[in-house]
């Protein structure tokens, strides 16, 4: 049953449905008109800008959407809440960012310009859907929707044979591990009798109805299964392969696109099916998620120090920062999120491991799109991505210079940029729960990490370019660039605004603890 | 138990028991008069010319994408039809604007595979 | 005739599962592997409908996401084609041991 206010809270995914299917369209219909990708590129910005408002016009919203009509109370298949709104945001964003960096790179390189505006408007809106489903079927198809777009868009340029290869090596490992979800997924519906997630949670909270049954042993699986596909969005170690190759074999912005908007939806499902539907299973997942992100950090950093392509060598290093986001999901307090204060010794800073992942989201957003905003425009005008590409950068465009070095202080985590601020956030919750071991990892890491950073700061910095013509960048690129800038600076110097609206975003709507 | 799952049992026995037992019979009575004719794979029909792994057009794919379409749409179409089949007042046309959005979605997708030509057989 | 007890179709949809995961993690060719994640898909349908007749007839939920996974199924296939297709046009092959020009 959907009622008036459902359509009002669904506001920002029928904007981007409605205008995705638009630009579709009209592309179609204006096809012969020179000016048309110019103005289709405004019309999809304007769409996306139009939905970022209605998305944040929600704050503070805290509703369950379309409930069954049998059952007007029981919660329905979606929910607007400050969890569901800071994702919503921060897909919109990366995308908005996304998109000013890739008006020009668009238009030089393809020919189908109105599918790829249509086409990134279409994953923001998987996005969205994946930060708000609670509801198993909706889980799966808003999980597989951002996978379908996210295939296309990486084999966008149809000729070429590493887009090419990249989105079949993407394909294949994607299609296998969304298998293994769904299966997973299955298993849970099995077990728990329900697939709406909070159905889940009330049946596992009730011990007498389920607790002993022989179907019990399938929720450890079902736990795994479901890792596998959640894992595989965010490119965690077991599920990461394909994300070098995707990464190096799509087009810049689809790469810049995939290290940001994807991971962080994949994060918004992991925290919300986890701490949602299964609450009685912190222990495990919680452990789970401690070995994983170990190793995610540890091969993620290891191996990029051997990269020369500066796209692949980013792709490891966004693995590695995945792992350091986990740091705080396996601190992850489900009591916070259900918005009951932590009980005992709560004096003084109490830092929860979901706080944390979304502040580093939130900084890594505009560290990570702002360092692709540089590769973009180095592959643009200079048309390389490998390491000697970058040689004497200095030289030719001193701004983006200094700007991308600001990133990669960002992303190692040193002071007064966004990234200390995050990092901070995630080990600080690791420690308060003891987690002594895995914030040592990270930090050893982070300290791997500067190495291979400063192999292209080196490149940047000293070396002596090739072709000292200065690079200037396009308008709408230079936009984006002060954007991510300044607001990873902004995070840095002030945090306080940013932290409060992390704190306020991780209460999820209706998460049961048993005390 | 094992008698409800009896009759699993004595099917397969004569499952197995009965192409055998065609093929023997047949042996036994036919008369045997081999000739080249008779001796080729396809006594009566053509003969097969050139390999049989052909490549097929690839425009067959691209109409067998358009089939997809039509064929999840009835796969939805038929459970929104029967869950809805007596339309109470109280959800009013609710489910048609529903299914509407649903089939103004593939039309939109049919539309674009029509633009761009895909219904042309080249 | 309830006879057939939930178990038997857990392990012939378990079965079914691990010969699509063998399938698609042993198979050379692009289109065989997706031939091996379909097999698991439909081990999952198996799941649901076996959950959905003994655990819950009377709510449509496990029919329901069944249907969505068979729909899911067929976007897959389709987009997992095309661009096997779009390999095959520039590298002349859909052999996965083939496509390797990205390593490490």
């Amino acid at each position: 049953m959907v009622s008036g206010l459902d359509f009002q809270l669904f506001l920002p995914e029928t904007i981007l449905l409605v205008g995705g299917i638009a630009v579709l369209i009209a592309d179609l219909f204006l096809r012969e008109r020179a000016d048309r990708e110019t103005n289709l590129a405004w019309v999809s910005l304007a769409i996306l800008v139009a939905a970022l408002v209605a998305s944040a016009a929600q704050y503070g919203v805290s509703e369950s959407l379309f409930r069954s009509s049998a059952d007007p109370v029981a919660p329905g298949a979606f929910v607007v809440d400050g969890f569901t709104t800071f994702f919503r945001i921060i897909a919109i964003l990366t995308t908005i960012i996304v998109f000013l960096a890739s008006v020009e790179y668009v238009r030089g390189r393809t020919a189908f310009r109105g599918e790829f505006f249509a086409l990134m408007i279409f994953s923001t809106l998987a996005m969205t859907l994946m930060a708000g489903s609670t509801d198993l079927v909706m889980v799966i198809i808003s999980l597989e929707f951002l996978s379908i777009t996210s295939y296309i868009l990486t084999g966008y340029l149809r000729g070429n044979v590493k887009s090419n290869e990249g989105a079949v090596k993407y394909f294949l490992y994607g299609s296998i591990t969304t298998a293994i979800t769904f299966y997973g997924a299955s298993l849970l519906f099995g077990v728990a009798g329900s697939t709406n997630l909070y159905d889940i949670a009330a049946r596992f909270a009730d011990p007498t109805a389920i607790i002993g049954t022989p179907l019990m042993s399938l929720v450890l699986p079902a736990i795994i299964f479901l890792l596998a596909g959640f894992g595989f969005k965010i490119a965690l170690v077991p599920f990461h392969q394909w994300s070098p190759d995707a990464y190096e074999g799509a087009p810049t912005p689809v790469t810049a696109f995939l290290s940001v908007g994807p991971k962080a939806a994949g994060f918004a499902m992991l925290l919300r099916v986890f701490a949602v539907a299964l609450p009685e299973f912190t222990h495990e997942w919680a452990a789970l998620m401690i070995g994983v992100a170990m190793v995610t950090m540890t091969l993620g950093n290891i191996v990029a120090l051997s990269q020369t392509n500066v796209k692949r060598l980013l792709a490891y290093s966004s693995i590695a920062q995945a792992g350091y986001m986990l740091i705080g999901v396996a601190g992850v307090s489900v009591a916070n999120i259900a918005g009951i204060a932590p009980g005992e010794g709560g004096a003084g800073l109490a830092i929860d491991g979901t706080a944390g992942v979304l502040l580093y989201i939130l900084a890594y957003l505009f560290t990570n799109l702002g360092l692709f905003i540089g590769v973009i425009a180095v592959d643009y005008l200079a048309g390389s991505d490998t390491l000697p590409g970058y040689a004497g950068l200095l030289r030719r465009a001193p701004f983006l210079t200094v700007a991308m070095t600001i990133f990669f202080l960002s992303l190692v985590g040193i002071p007064p940029t966004a990234g200390f601020i995050g990092k901070f956030w995630v080990f600080g919750a690791a420690i308060q729960n003891q987690l002594f071991a895995l914030a040592a990892v990270g930090a050893i890491n982070g300290v791997i990490s500067v190495v291979y950073y400063f192999r292209i700061l080196k490149q940047m910095w000293y070396e002596a370019p090739a072709d000292p013509t200065p690079l200037r960048l396009p308008g709408t690129m230079n936009a984006a660039l002060w954007i991510c800038l300044s607001l990873t600076l902004l995070i840095g110097l002030f945090p306080a605004p940013f932290i409060e609206f992390a704190n306020q975003s991780i209460h999820m709507l209706g998460v049961f603890v048993r005390s | 138990m094992l008698a409800e799952w009896s009759f699993v049992g004595v099917f397969l026995v004569i499952a197995l028991a009965f192409p055998p037992l065609g093929l023997v019979t047949a042996w036994l009575l036919r008369p045997k008069r081999p000739g080249p004719i008779k001796k080729s794979t396809y006594e009566c029909g053509l003969e097969t010319v050139g390999d049989t792994w052909v490549q097929f057009k690839v425009q067959y794919y691209i109409y067998a994408l358009i089939f997809v379409i039509f064929d999840i749409e009835i796969a939805f179409l038929l459970p929104w039809a029967v869950a809805h089949m007596g339309l109470s007042a109280a959800q009013g046309i609710l489910p048609l604007i529903e299914v509407v959005i649903f089939v103004g979605i593939l039309v939109a997708g049919l539309m674009y595979a029509w633009r761009k030509g895909a219904l042309e057989w080249i | 005739m309830n006879s057939v007890p939930l178990n038997a179709y857990l392990v012939v949809a378990a079965a079914l599962f691990c010969f699509g995961l063998y399938g698609s993690l042993t198979r050379r060719n692009a289109v065989g592997i997706l031939m091996g994640v379909e097999l698991m898909l439909n081990a999952v349908n198996i799941n649901l409908v076996a959950f959905w007749r003994y655990l819950t007839p009377e709510h449509l939920g496990g029919q329901v996401f069944a249907v969505f996974i068979i729909a899911l199924a067929a976007a897959e296939a389709a987009i997992g084609l095309a661009l096997f297709i779009a390999i095959y046009r520039t590298r002349d092959t859909v052999n996965v041991e083939d496509i390797n020009l990205m390593k490490w």
